[in-house]
């Protein structure tokens, strides 16, 4: 099975994205995640989220609770909006980053065929795989598609990892990571 | 499909072990009736399904499999070990953790963005 790496952009393309996603997270950390503000911040949404949670379970339903229900919940999301706040700062400095990263990747892979998808994408998601490409050979995959999914994985996984994700009660995190998420 | 949970009672014998018991996480993790808070619950199965994504991508790729409906079959593998293990396995009543909906889509998006992006990867490296 000698193979050709006829595909090794492909590996770049994974580097310069693991790159940036250790660089947005750096200056996170250094614009907002060391400050005593934000772990305060942190600390008070974990406390209102965990208290929510007791008051919500089915045990104890009163009215006594249900007061202090509605006041846990609007002191989470004071927190929680002071935290999207706090966190639109460092959130400008990443969107730079990540646009200046963007612009430098389609300068250096502009019309390039970076992977081969092992399938062929719907017109949908052809738009984006096949951007910039000749040709109608859907298989062939282009550096915006191959960038966007390293940006979602590689990012998501890594504030994970490092517990820079956003505290669930106050993302409320569905099926796709809320837009604000991407900024930070 | 309501199964008598057997998860309440021993949950709460749970909590009053004396600490001294040095259970290593592995066995907490098998133990059916360690009790769970939520927090801890998801990021466990965060980090299942992210390590099912890796797992699947890498195969997929080396073999390789090649057409979209490896990506169906990816999804049931990678949504079915998860429910396996939060209800067969660890016996949570999913009530308490916001109903199969919310466990089942936790990490959900990462995972399949991972999972295609190793299987494209391994495919354009190894087969070309």
């Amino acid at each position: 099975m000698a193979f050709s790496l006829k595909y090794l952009d492909a590996l770049a393309v994974v580097s310069i994205s693991f790159a940036t996603a250790l660089l947005c997270e750096a200056i996170s950390w250094l614009l907002i995640y060391r400050t005593s503000s934000y772990k305060s911040l942190r600390q008070s949404i974990d406390r209102a989220s965990k208290k929510l949670d007791m008051l919500k379970s089915p045990s104890n339903k009163s009215a006594s609770n249900s007061k202090k229900l509605d006041r846990v919940e609007t002191s989470l999301k004071e927190s929680t909006r002071d935290l999207s706040l706090a966190k639109f700062k460092s959130g400008g400095v990443v969107a730079g980053v990540l646009i200046v990263v963007f612009g430098l990747l389609n300068s250096m892979f502009e019309g390039k065929v970076v992977a081969k998808l092992p399938f062929e994408p719907i017109p949908f998601v052809r738009k984006m795989s096949h951007r910039g490409l000749h040709g109608t050979d859907w298989t062939d995959c282009s550096m915006v598609f191959l960038y966007f999914l390293c940006s979602i994985s590689i990012r998501t996984n890594l504030q994970k990892y490092l517990g820079f994700a956003p505290p669930r009660a106050a993302a409320g995190a569905g099926l796709f990571p809320m837009p604000d998420q991407k900024m930070n | 499909m309501k199964k008598p949970r057997s998860n309440k009672a021993p949950a709460k014998q749970a909590q009053q072990q004396p600490n001294g018991t040095s259970d290593s996480k592995l066995a907490k993790f098998l133990d059916p009736n360690s009790s769970w808070d939520k927090d801890k619950l998801l990021d466990t199965l965060y980090w299942i399904r992210q390590a099912i994504g890796l797992f699947c991508g890498l195969l997929w790729g080396a073999i390789p499999l090649v057409g979209a409906i490896w990506i169906v079959l990816f999804v049931a593998i990678s949504t079915g070990t998860v429910y396996w293990v939060y209800s067969q396995r660890l016996n949570i009543d999913e009530e308490e953790f916001g109903g199969h909906g919310a466990i089942l889509q936790e990490g959900f998006f990462a995972s399949f963005t991972l999972f295609l992006l190793c299987w494209i990867l391994v495919y354009s490296l190894v087969h070309f």
